[in-house]
């Protein structure tokens, strides 16, 4: 057994402290006041391990950790799902506090909360096949439990049980993936399969076998019908959760699958474009007929991991770490913005509805006027969906620029028409994004808004952060590019180019 | 046929009848027997892979580590069918079908 490292502690903290979280919730007199603590107090702490990991991972090149024949293994591309993780956790526990303070069982929502972040943190550094399928199903357990955390609510027990039904379904796939590249090359480690695999059907058989499966969690058209109900239905600090990081890391983990069968068909590339494609087109058409704001931006996450796979693909095709870089570097933008969107919207859901008692929706009417009485709030959810539709100078345009400018530098024509079709589906997206802030700003304020209380101060502190955030990496994107360049490196060594 | 493909196939079978009984059933418990079906195709798969590849031993701790992990999930399944009993007062799931578009 090996030393503990800053990569172990990093993964461990989070998962020593969720018993912790849940024994000192339910032991405490004031239960959801102490849960909340230990969960914020676990994921600041996890930062110093991470920090320590990043600067070793820096000095010394890639850190692994050895117990019996499991590995893990730290590189650049797991070090940047461990950020956004990490990053998004911590201000969804701080957002959470006044958000769930009438609810009972707050210690099972914490604990569940930071086991989910510890666990996505493993799920970027497992170095065999099988480890990251226990990662991945340890995050869908605990992610079930999130999204039917109101389990009174008929709506949040339909979308847990559509969400359920279709990650086990998935994860079997999965798991038949797994036995055909066991049976095949008898190894499970991920560099040694790549340097084993060759081209049979039976390893075709397992690539596609884990595309579908590890592609309902990434949500990737015609697999993506749980993820509208699962992602409106979560409270909001969980759908900002399963939105920003969750399905980013399937996308890690179906591109780390996917990345050891390199070598078996150069057609991944082209795979990934064509479900990109899919996936903005789909998610962009189905959110343009939503009233609820939190669907409609769950669907819009569709058209975001479009974005995503179409750079990653770009990459794999081009063997050219340009498209990886600028799909990770969106990966990044899309956690601050799509968090940013969900923790805003779940602020005016929180004032205008759940203060009340109400569980009912928050629709595009209910935000008519919102700026005049929660100016902050209005100015957040604005700045975030404008970055998601991709407006100079915010983050989202930035990201998206580098996709589309590496899928110009392939000199394909096929490619340069995707990029084309991409742009103009960002454009497309504004005719859902423009009219939320032209509710917001231009409207008069509905009977909701002028009857609403005030949003908690706490509230509104991550959605500042986040709004900040998102303004200053579209000004100045090395803010986030020193994670995603070397990500993107590190993505298609993996896939052996 | 080789034992390999033998197994394969009959692997293959349990996952297809279990998806077969997935898309048929309206019962939320039969959905959670269905889907033990599946795993079940997927362990036979896991056990033949470890033994083709001469390492049976490894199929074999993959197996009871997914026994494990499959459990937690049936566990979760047959909660959220006892809240929507309770909720609902039936287990059928056109009784719960209120989310669209």
């Amino acid at each position: 057994m090996g030393e503990m490292t800053a990569l172990t502690w990093m993964i461990a903290l989070p998962l020593l402290a969720t018993p912790a979280i849940y024994l000192i919730g339910r032991l405490a007199r004031d239960s959801s006041r102490a849960a909340r603590w230990t969960a914020l107090i676990a994921l600041l702490l996890a930062w110093i391990p991470f920090a320590q990991a990043a600067a070793d991972l820096h000095d010394s090149g890639t850190q692994i950790y050895t117990l019996g024949a499991i590995a893990l293994r730290l590189d650049d591309f797991a070090l940047l799902l461990a950020a956004l993780s990490l990053g998004l956790g911590t201000l969804v526990t701080l957002y959470s506090g006044p958000y769930m303070q009438a609810e009972d069982g707050q210690e099972k929502y914490y604990a569940s909360l930071v086991a989910v972040v510890g666990v996505m943190i493993g799920l970027g550094c497992a170095a065999d096949l099988f480890n990251l399928w226990v990662w991945f199903e340890a995050m869908a357990v605990g992610t079930f439990l999130l999204v039917a955390f109101y389990h009174e609510q008929p709506a949040s027990l339909e979308a847990g049980v559509k969400y359920l039904v279709q990650s086990a379904v998935g994860s079997v796939l999965v798991l038949l993936g797994i036995a055909l590249v066991l049976a095949e090359t008898g190894t499970l480690d991920l560099a040694a399969i790549r340097a084993e695999a060759s081209s049979t059907t039976l390893l075709l058989a397992a690539g596609a076998l884990m595309t579908i499966g590890f592609g309902v969690k990434v949500a990737m058209v015609p697999m993506h019908t749980w993820l509208p109900d699962a992602h409106s239905q979560a409270p909001s600090g969980i759908s900002a959760m399963l939105s920003g990081v969750v399905i980013e890391a399937g996308l890690v983990a179906l591109l780390r699958a996917l990345g050891a069968l390199g070598g078996v068909t150069g057609s991944w590339g082209e795979l990934l474009m064509l479900f990109g494609a899919l996936n903005m087109v789909a998610g962009n058409l189905l959110a343009l007929r939503q009233q609820q704001v939190k669907r409609l931006l769950a669907y819009s996450s569709l058209a975001h991991i479009g974005y995503m796979l179409l750079g990653v693909g770009i990459a794999v095709y081009a063997r050219e770490a340009a498209g990886a870089q600028g799909a990770l570097f969106h990966m990044l933008n899309h956690g601050l913005m799509k968090g940013l969107a969900f923790l805003a919207a779940g602020a005016l859901l929180y004032t205008l509805h759940i203060a009340a008692g109400d569980h009912g929706p928050l629709t595009v009417r209910d935000l008519d006027g919102a700026a005049s009485r929660y100016p902050l709030i209005a100015l957040g959810l604005s700045v975030a969906v404008l970055g998601l539709g991709g407006l100079p100078p915010l983050a989202g345009f930035m990201s998206k620029w580098q996709i589309f400018a590496a899928g110009f530098e392939t000199r394909n024509h096929w490619i340069e028409a995707l990029a084309i079709f991409a742009g103009l589906n960002s454009v497309l997206s504004l005719g859902y994004y423009a009219p939320l802030v032209n509710a917001a700003y231009r409207h008069a304020p509905s009977e909701a808004v002028r009857r609403g209380k005030p949003v908690p101060a706490l509230l509104q502190v991550p959605v500042i952060a986040l709004t900040v955030a998102v303004v200053a990496v579209g000004v100045w994107p090395p803010l986030l590019q020193w994670l995603s360049e070397p990500a993107g490196r590190a993505l298609l060594a993996a896939f052996g180019f | 046929m080789s034992t390999l493909e033998i197994m394969l196939v009959s692997a293959f079978a349990l996952v297809g009848a279990g998806l077969y009984g997935l898309l048929i059933t309206r019962n939320l418990i039969k959905v959670v027997i269905a889907l033990q079906i599946m795993v079940k195709g997927a362990l036979v798969a896991l056990v033949a892979a470890g033994q083709a590849s001469d390492q049976l031993a490894l199929g074999q701790s993959l197996a009871m580590t997914v026994i494990v992990a499959d459990t937690v999930v049936a566990v979760i399944g047959l909660a959220f069918a006892v809240q929507v009993k309770r909720v609902r007062g039936t287990l059928d799931l056109r009784a719960l079908a209120e989310l669209r578009g």
